[in-house]
């Protein structure tokens, strides 16, 4: 025989899977029918309600120096191979313009040299 | 389990160490991280040392990641057992929550804050807000370690049981009955507190 005791723990058990969405249809009505004549479990139902309402606002964002502080640290610990200042500053020089230039340069100094300069000129006797 | 596409590319650039990508990954999880962490250890400064390091953890072993859970539950795996492994070593170490460590979460999250960053709270909502983020948070700390975890998961970080599952290796029925106990404890406290 079921007492009332019995009845009150095993709805206060289901309450997490009524709250969630999880009850089966049947269990549900059942939970239901119960809230609906005791206010004991009401009132417990009200207080679990009230609490993990409560959690929903506990969301902090990481503090604004968390990007930079982790890149410093496997900066360190890599000895320097990734997250460096080095290889930042390299990444931002334009390495394929400078290549270019420098081509462009050595060419135009080859063809002043070789062909825009004055041929020597022997002195007829 | 199923990556996009560009989760699996973010992946694949991780795993070459490029140091976009690994911004990327703490841009889009680090809140999520830090806030885990935060709520398992309830101070801040131990907060960001630990979830810095769960992004240390991460560029070293990217490679371990084989792709047969998705990515963020399992960066929230390492984040709690770091976490864990923090509890237990502050629990043989005498605690000192002196100073800035004491303060509620939320007063600390309203400092350097002006009106460039939001909205301006007024200090009465500040402080009401600082004391029920305190009392929850101490409520949360009164938790069985595991206890916390799955709370956490679920009523904060709201994930999905499947998700916590992964996350803890535990079967969705032991998930669940554990869930609930750690929901009515916190809830027994807290009105034990209001009364």
């Amino acid at each position: 025989m079921t007492t009332p005791t019995d009845t009150h723990g095993r709805v206060q058990d289901s309450f997490s899977a009524y709250l969630d969405g999880e009850l089966a249809a049947p269990d549900k009505a059942l939970v239901e029918q119960h809230l609906a004549a005791c206010l004991q479990c009401r009132t417990h139902l009200e207080q679990l309600r009230r609490t993990l309402g409560s959690l929903g606002s506990l969301k902090r964002k990481a503090p604004p120096t968390f990007l930079p502080d982790i890149q410093r640290q496997i900066f360190t610990r890599s000895s320097g191979r990734f997250f460096g200042q080095r290889w930042r500053l390299f990444g931002k020089i334009p390495f394929e313009w400078l290549s270019m230039a420098m081509i462009v340069a050595m060419l135009a100094y080859y063809i002043l040299t070789q062909h825009g300069a004055p041929t020597s000129v022997s002195p007829t006797p | 389990m199923t990556a996009s596409l560009s989760e699996r590319l973010l992946l694949a650039r991780l795993r070459n160490r490029e140091e976009a990508a690994f911004n990327e990954v703490v841009r889009l999880h680090g809140d999520k991280v830090f806030n885990l962490v935060l709520r398992m250890v309830g101070n801040r400064s131990e907060a960001e040392d630990i979830a810095q390091e769960v992004f240390v953890t991460l560029f070293k072993s990217i490679d371990t990641f084989r792709g047969e859970s998705q990515f963020t539950t399992w960066l929230l795996r390492i984040a709690a057992n770091h976490s864990k492994n923090r509890i237990k070593y502050l629990s043989r170490r005498p605690t000192d929550r002196e100073g800035l460590d004491a303060m509620p979460e939320s007063v600390l999250a309203d400092h350097g804050r002006g009106p460039m960053h939001g909205h301006v709270r007024a200090p009465d909502a500040v402080l009401e807000s600082a004391q029920v983020d305190d009392m929850m948070q101490k409520a949360i700390s009164t938790l069985a370690e595991d206890h916390r975890l799955l709370l956490v998961l679920r009523d904060i970080e709201e994930l999905s049981y499947e998700e916590i599952c992964e996350i803890t290796g535990l079967p969705d029925g032991t998930v669940k009955s554990r869930l609930h106990r750690a929901r009515m404890a916190l809830k027994e406290y807290l009105e034990d507190k209001r009364e």
